[in-house]
């Protein structure tokens, strides 16, 4: 039976600008940093899972788990808390110093976000939100039909899956919260949109970076030509973004940790944009596939010298210098490249444009990409 | 299949709103088949929306995207890309986004190859520095009209005869905020994160200009009108665009929609079950396409708005801003 502890309790977050954000997360232990988002919770349809919270923070702390049923706690359903006849909590939570044991045993597959069901309005924003991925009962990543979403013949098969977690940052409540001042949260303006925690361009950074030592998840997507890539948006926020991947249409299969399925009926669609709304949850597979341009089935049309054309202007670049997939090209000089060997770039960020700034700058926020590689480690896009 | 070729020029211009405020925009301009030594003359002659891009599923489509600068800003010399939203399988050449391929700078021309396979409502806008460009103004709208009209005559939304329609109109949406508008025409700079639009445009005008007619001379750069017009028993689709930065509920007073496409794809079930849908609210993220038809009831005026009641105003004032009419006229 897995158990899990999280650690309620402070850090600093880094933005990409040189922000140093006061924070509060879960922790892995009590030794380790506050993580934004919290660990990921991955369970198994059907196993029960115990999720030990030690509250190190100076108010009450809980942790909800939305579309679970029957959470416990000693061995009764979770109940809302009320201090001096107001509603406190959501769920029985643990007081400074305190702790507090959920049980639950999660009855079918899917994605699902846990957050604190204390004071939500400013708990989630602050930080105290993370990640539940249920596998289903048959799941086995090492057969590919078993290797799935929903469980094996829901047509839910993958290669590689990616975890993208929406949230925003209003730095000044952030501070009032740090400075022990009111939290007004009519004034809740963000200046920054996260993905995974981190704003970009920190988002195309790999996992476990030591100068994020606050925010250890990337939210670079990776995969191979043909590929099923599973990903699964969170609306960890208060706010709903529209994420919208270049490079093909995604198929939604599960929204809020249900198979898009009536019976016989495949209820999947694909769309160029979704609308992840706060606490909702969605599984998609996105699949590029390619038009076949290759040296020897050139592109139609000839390209400008490129010392002609804009690149790089931001002083970086994503691109291999060649329209070819798999081809490097030259990049001009001054330029540095990101590009490995060739590989495709499709940019993945929120259609509320603002929302891929830095606090007004632009590249930054609720920004990353997918990386379509001619060969890609199986150990990329698995889920810890 | 025919081959396509256009030329759009990158400038600058400005557009006017019903209360007289006159704003300075970025976008593109239409100078396809222009002589060489002539297309500096449509410097500063952008046009909200951009020209509408139509082909036919299976075209081939070369479309020149020529940086004409901005006469108004001269010092600011952006670059300037064209992103096809929401076409599949695109390599990243001409997907636009300069951070992983080329941008055009001033003086330059970039041919962008599409090869269209999907028909529906889609999107082109620049993806230099989003954020700026695309409020600016570099936003236009984008049909692929299925091969089922050549085949058979007539008009469809995409390749299915359940979609027919003898009428289409665009209800392309996007916002204003005066204030960045105003600050870049005057060399400053503006927070991203301050943006709060006072305007609220269809086809690049705000109400009562949306009801204006199309090519009007008092509005030389928002050459589009959304005013629709229909006989009675007519189907009509209306394409409905997102390009803004906030989420949008538009409904039509008297009339139900029935959605038949998301996103530039049929509402088909995988196994063709018809998943279309009737709706009184078209809700829209930014990002997004809806396809969706009605048949024109009785012959008088159905108002088009924004159910989001604040932007059925222009700074302030009602009415204005995101609201149009579908104008139904007795059966000659």
């Amino acid at each position: 039976m897995p158990v899990i502890n999280l650690w309620a309790k402070e850090g600093y977050l880094s933005t990409p600008d040189g922000n140093s954000i006061y924070f509060w997360g879960f922790a892995k232990e009590e030794t380790g940093p506050a993580l934004l988002p919290g660990p990921h919770i991955i369970a198994k349809q059907g196993e029960t899972v115990t999720v030990n919270l030690f509250n190190t923070l100076s108010e009450p702390v809980s942790v909800f788990f939305p579309g679970q049923t029957a959470v416990m706690v000693e061995e009764r359903p979770v109940q809302p808390q009320y201090i001096n006849g107001r509603l406190k909590s959501f769920v029985n939570h643990a007081e400074p110093g305190g702790t507090v044991s959920y049980t639950f045993t999660p009855t079918h597959p899917g994605t699902f976000v846990y957050e604190s069901g204390s004071s939500p309005h400013k708990q989630v924003p602050m930080g105290l939100y993370g990640a539940l991925v249920v596998r289903p009962a048959d799941y086995n990543p090492d057969v590919r039909e078993y290797r799935t979403a929903y469980g094996a013949g829901t047509d839910t098969e993958f290669e590689r899956e990616y975890l993208l977690i929406t949230g925003e940052i209003d730095p000044q409540l952030h501070q009032a919260v740090e400075e022990g001042r009111p939290y007004l949260v009519n004034r809740y303006l963000p200046r920054y949109w996260t993905l995974n925690g981190r704003c970009a361009v920190d988002t195309m950074m790999m996992d476990d970076v030591d100068y994020l030592p606050h925010q250890p998840y990337g939210s670079m997507v990776m995969g191979q030509p043909g590929e099923k890539i599973l990903m699964r948006y969170i609306g960890a926020g208060v706010d709903n973004h529209p994420l919208h991947p270049h490079g093909a249409h995604t198929r939604v299969i599960g929204k809020d940790g249900r198979l898009l399925r009536n019976g016989g009926t495949d209820l999947s669609y694909q769309r160029f944009t979704v609308l992840v709304g706060a606490g909702q949850t969605y599984d998609l597979i996105y699949r590029w596939e390619g038009l076949g341009f290759t040296p020897d089935n050139p592109i139609p049309t000839t390209l400008p010298n490129l010392r002609n054309m804009g690149i790089g202007d931001a002083g970086w670049t994503m691109w291999s210098g060649s329209p070819y997939f798999g081809v490097k090209g030259d990049i001009p000089v001054g330029v540095i490249s990101y590009n490995e060997f060739g590989e495709y770039y499709f940019m993945l960020h929120s259609h509320e444009e603002l929302q891929i700034t830095n606090w007004g700058e632009f590249p930054g926020g609720m920004m990353t990409w997918i990386a379509i590689y001619p060969s890609l480690s199986p150990d990329i896009g698995v889920l810890k | 299949m025919a081959t396509v070729r256009k030329r759009f020029g990158a400038t600058d211009g400005w557009v006017v709103m019903p209360d007289s405020t006159r704003h300075y925009i970025f976008g593109f301009v239409d100078i396809t088949g222009v002589p060489e030594d002539r297309i500096f003359e449509y410097r500063g002659r952008a046009t909200l929306l951009a020209p509408l891009l139509q082909v036919y599923e299976g075209d081939e489509v070369y479309l020149t995207l020529t940086n004409l600068g901005f006469p108004n800003r001269p010092d600011l010399d952006d670059t300037h890309t064209i992103h096809w939203h929401g076409f599949p399988n695109q390599i990243p050449i001409w997907d636009g986004v300069p951070e992983a391929s080329i941008s055009v700078p001033v003086g330059r021309d970039f041919t962008y190859y599409y090869r269209p396979l999907d028909p529906g409502t889609y999107i082109y806008h620049c993806h230099f520095e989003p954020v700026e460009h695309i409020q600016m103004g570099m936003v236009g709208p984008l049909t692929v009209r299925p091969r089922l009209e050549i085949d058979l005559g007539g008009k469809f939304a995409y390749n299915d005869e359940s979609t027919a329609f003898d009428r289409e109109a665009l209800v392309f949406l996007t916002e204003l905020d005066a204030e960045p508008h105003y600050l870049l025409e005057n060399v400053q700079e503006f927070d991203w994160t301050e943006y709060s639009p006072e305007y609220w445009l269809i086809n690049g005008r705000s109400y009562p200009d949306t009801v204006r007619p199309a090519a009007d001379p008092s509005l030389p750069m928002q050459p589009y009108s959304s005013l629709i017009e229909a006989y009675e028993g007519e189907k009509v689709l209306l394409r409905f665009v997102n390009l803004g930065y906030q989420q949008h509920s538009i409904q039509v007073l008297g009339i139900s929609l029935k959605v038949v496409g998301l996103d530039a794809r049929q509402l088909r079930g995988y196994n063709g079950e018809d998943l279309s849908r009737w709706r009184n609210a078209i809700f829209i993220a930014a990002g997004q396409t809806v396809d969706a038809i009605f048949t024109a009831p009785s012959a008088g005026i159905y108002p088009l708005y924004n159910r989001n009641w604040h932007k059925n105003t222009n700074a302030g004032k009602s009415f204005g801003g995101m609201i149009t009419e579908i104008r139904v006229l007795p059966a000659p």
